[in-house]
């Protein structure tokens, strides 16, 4: 399944939120979708799951306008919010039939899904009992228990210690691995990175760039060379650079890479060698401004 | 459409699993009951007090015999008055005495009252503690007014018998209502405006407080994405008309079961007269407080999905509030000014935000021909309908918009799409 924004535009009143926003994702991918704050990912994702319409555009599914009646979407807000004086087992088999489960496979759902993520102890107790990451945890079903064919994930890994953090990852990979579509929205780099195999940066309402995130990064000037040696200060002073403190080094490459990787092992004792890449956090400092 | 019977089901659970929904409702059960069985209860404490054996007779005690309170009378006439008091007064033992015997037994408490006589026609009633139910004067005056007639007859030759004859002459008459008798319908028309004013106020209110709850605590941001806006808001405000409609039922049902019951003990024409209601007129109250209540309900609802937080709700269901505050007190002006036909209310009960309560007073107190009924049912039924599917749409702006509620503008425009 391929999921497709084609040329969206959005405007509230005289202010702009979307223009022209194309991209698209992947069954068995996880797609990242990037942005500042106000850049136009929640309008995004809102008009994904219809709870407005686009001014203009369309969402198509393998290339068709989508029929909403047969994909169903799963969704973490970033706003996290369920029920706070109600008992969570009740709230979560509503929410999961709200999406069209019926009852019994609801409750046999979410039953799984709390010992799944090691909540079943919780089942009948109120959900402002729990702490805050247990909450997240409980939020994380209502986007799941439904079996949705498009996953979306706004700031996920907020609030999570690194035990429930691994375990996110698990059942998101599996996610992955069951050719569901998973779009994250986060500012956390470092977990975009980890599972996205493509992203799109919004910056003011407009796609910055989007793409396979490793053909991104290909797309920059590989005329660098990160060199780890403990010869870092005399082959920083040859080309005129300076020495890194952990015995790392940018050599910048005038001609064939080859060569000045040859003329480098000959001269200097080089632990590591490796051409530079900007990291996603780079890019993401260039095109979301 | 299952959707929204998922929607009503839970929202309705959460009435019935509400702890001050299911206590306060057990409550009114409880002091309905309780009021109604009151007659039964006093009764037969009653017997049971009246069943001890009294105090001998001409024990000298204050009471007196059968514990009758002691009345006096002096002055010109004393005994033939006396006499004649103690026919009239019940539970009374009338005495003679003279003038200073009977300040000092009244004062004392000896006596309940006394009657100084300064001539056939004028005395002075003497009591300690004038009662606000104290008729004894006026019992009095008659008594001695005839007294005077029969005396001015004998005196002009006239027989005992034809004397009686004159005296104990009455008139019947009876009286026929053609249209509504207002004095029957009075009381029972002002609990069911009541009960309609609480309901819908108390449940509509209810209605904004949940969806300002649910959007302050971001389930509301979960609820948009799952469910359609119209399944949301028809789904409350169905849910939280059943549960008022249940309340209500349960607490009328309760008082008619009740004094079904309990009928034979009754002896008050108020209480007779509120459960003489036609079962008709309860039927049109049903119906005017499901169409009331909805149309309030949607209402409260958008105003609900407007508030950022709870505490915003206050301010914003002002407007909303006094529109139905207004109405009520139309009503209830022309329903205690007892005429509920006026121009006002002629209009009012055709007007879908005043109708439910006007036409429903109107119907209960006065003719009301057929077509008008029609017609403002129809007419709120439709507006019913419309503002159900305008709040839908406003709702699902509202509800997404955090901080300061939008402008009118916005809602007019978000209605246009």
């Amino acid at each position: 399944m391929k999921l497709e924004f084609s040329h969206i535009q959005k405007s509230f009143g005289a202010k702009h939120v979307l223009d022209d926003i194309c991209f698209s994702a992947e069954s068995g991918d996880a797609f990242g979708l990037l942005g500042r704050n106000g850049a136009g990912k929640t309008t995004s994702i809102r008009i994904l799951m219809d709870v407005f319409p686009a001014d203009g555009g369309e969402i198509l599914v393998d290339g068709r306008p989508i029929d909403r009646s047969r994909i169903r979407f799963g969704y973490l807000p970033e706003e996290r919010g369920l029920y706070p004086k109600k008992k969570i087992f009740p709230q979560l088999v509503y929410f999961c039939e709200l999406f069209g489960v019926e009852h019994s496979d609801a409750t046999a759902s979410v039953d799984k899904w709390l010992r799944r993520l090691s909540m079943y102890e919780y089942r009948d107790k109120r959900l402002d009992t729990l702490s805050k990451g247990n909450q997240q945890k409980i939020q994380l079903i209502t986007a799941l228990a439904h079996d949705p064919d498009v996953i979306i994930l706004d700031e996920p890994f907020s609030g999570l210690d690194p035990v429930n953090a691994r375990l996110l990852k698990d059942v998101v990979k599996e996610q992955i691995e069951r050719g569901k579509i998973v779009l994250f929205s986060s500012h956390q780099m470092s977990y975009i990175e980890e599972f996205c195999d493509s992203i799109a940066i919004l910056a003011s309402g407009k796609i910055g760039i989007t793409g396979r995130l490793h053909d991104i990064k290909r797309s920059y000037p590989r005329d660098t060379l990160i060199v780890s040696s403990p010869d870092a200060a005399a082959i920083a002073n040859e080309y005129g650079v300076e020495a890194g403190e952990d015995g790392i080094v940018e050599v910048r490459m005038n001609g064939d890479k080859r060569a000045v990787i040859k003329s480098l092992a000959e001269r200097y004792d080089i632990d590591e060698v490796r051409v530079k890449e900007p990291t996603l956090s780079d890019i993401f400092v260039e095109y979301a401004k | 459409m299952k959707q929204f019977l998922k929607i009503l089901r839970f929202e309705l659970g959460g009435y019935f699993t509400n702890k001050v929904f299911v206590g306060v409702t057990v409550a009114l059960v409880v002091v309905i009951v309780g009021v109604m069985f009151f007659p039964v209860v006093s009764d037969a404490v009653g017997e049971f007090f009246t069943s001890e054996p009294t105090q001998e007779p001409g024990d000298g005690d204050v009471s007196g015999n059968d514990g009758a309170q002691v009345m006096l009378v002096s002055g010109d006439g004393a005994d033939t008055v006396a006499a004649a008091f103690a026919e009239v007064f019940d539970g009374y033992r009338v005495d003679v005495a003279d003038e200073d015997d009977a300040r000092e037994r009244v004062t004392n408490g000896e006596a309940e009252c006394a009657f100084v006589l300064e001539s056939p026609l004028s005395y002075t009633y003497l009591v300690r503690d004038l009662g606000l139910y104290d008729f004894n004067s006026d019992i009095a005056d008659s008594t001695l007014v005839s007294l005077y007639q029969a005396n001015v007859m004998a005196s002009h030759g006239m027989d005992e018998a034809s004397i009686g004859e004159v005296m104990s002459a009455a008139v019947t008459h009876e009286t026929e209502a053609l249209g509504v008798d207002q004095s029957q319908n009075y009381f029972y028309t002002y609990i069911m405006i009541m009960a309609l004013y609480m309901v819908i106020m108390i449940y509509g209110q209810m209605v904004a407080s949940n969806v300002a709850s649910e959007k302050s605590s971001r389930a509301m941001e979960l609820l948009i994405t799952s469910a359609s806006p119209t399944s949301m808001m028809f789904g409350k405000v169905i849910a939280s008309c059943t549960a008022g409609l249940f309340q209500l039922v349960v607490v009328f049902g309760t008082a008619i079961v009740s004094y079904t019951v309990t009928r034979s003990h009754w002896d008050n024409p108020i209480v007779e007269s509120i459960f003489g209601m036609p079962p008709a007129l309860f039927g049109y109250m049903i119906l005017f407080f499901l169409l009331g209540f909805l149309l309030f309900a949607f209402m409260y609802g958008v105003v609900g999905s407007m508030a950022s937080k709870l505490e915003d709700l206050n301010t914003l269901v002002m407007p909303v509030t006094l529109i139905f505050v207004a109405a009520f007190i139309v009503v209830m002006i022309s329903l205690s000014s007892g005429n509920v036909d006026t121009m006002l209310m002629r209009v009012c009960s055709f007007v879908p935000l005043t109708s439910p309560m006007s036409m429903f007073t109107r119907i209960a107190m006065s003719e009301v021909p057929v077509y008008e009924i029609i017609i403002s049912v129809s007419l709120l039924a439709a507006s019913v309908v419309g503002v159900g599917f305008a709040a839908a749409k406003i709702y699902r702006l509202g509800v997404l918009l955090y901080g300061t509620p939008p402008k009118f503008s916005a809602i007019v425009k978000a209605l246009k799409k």
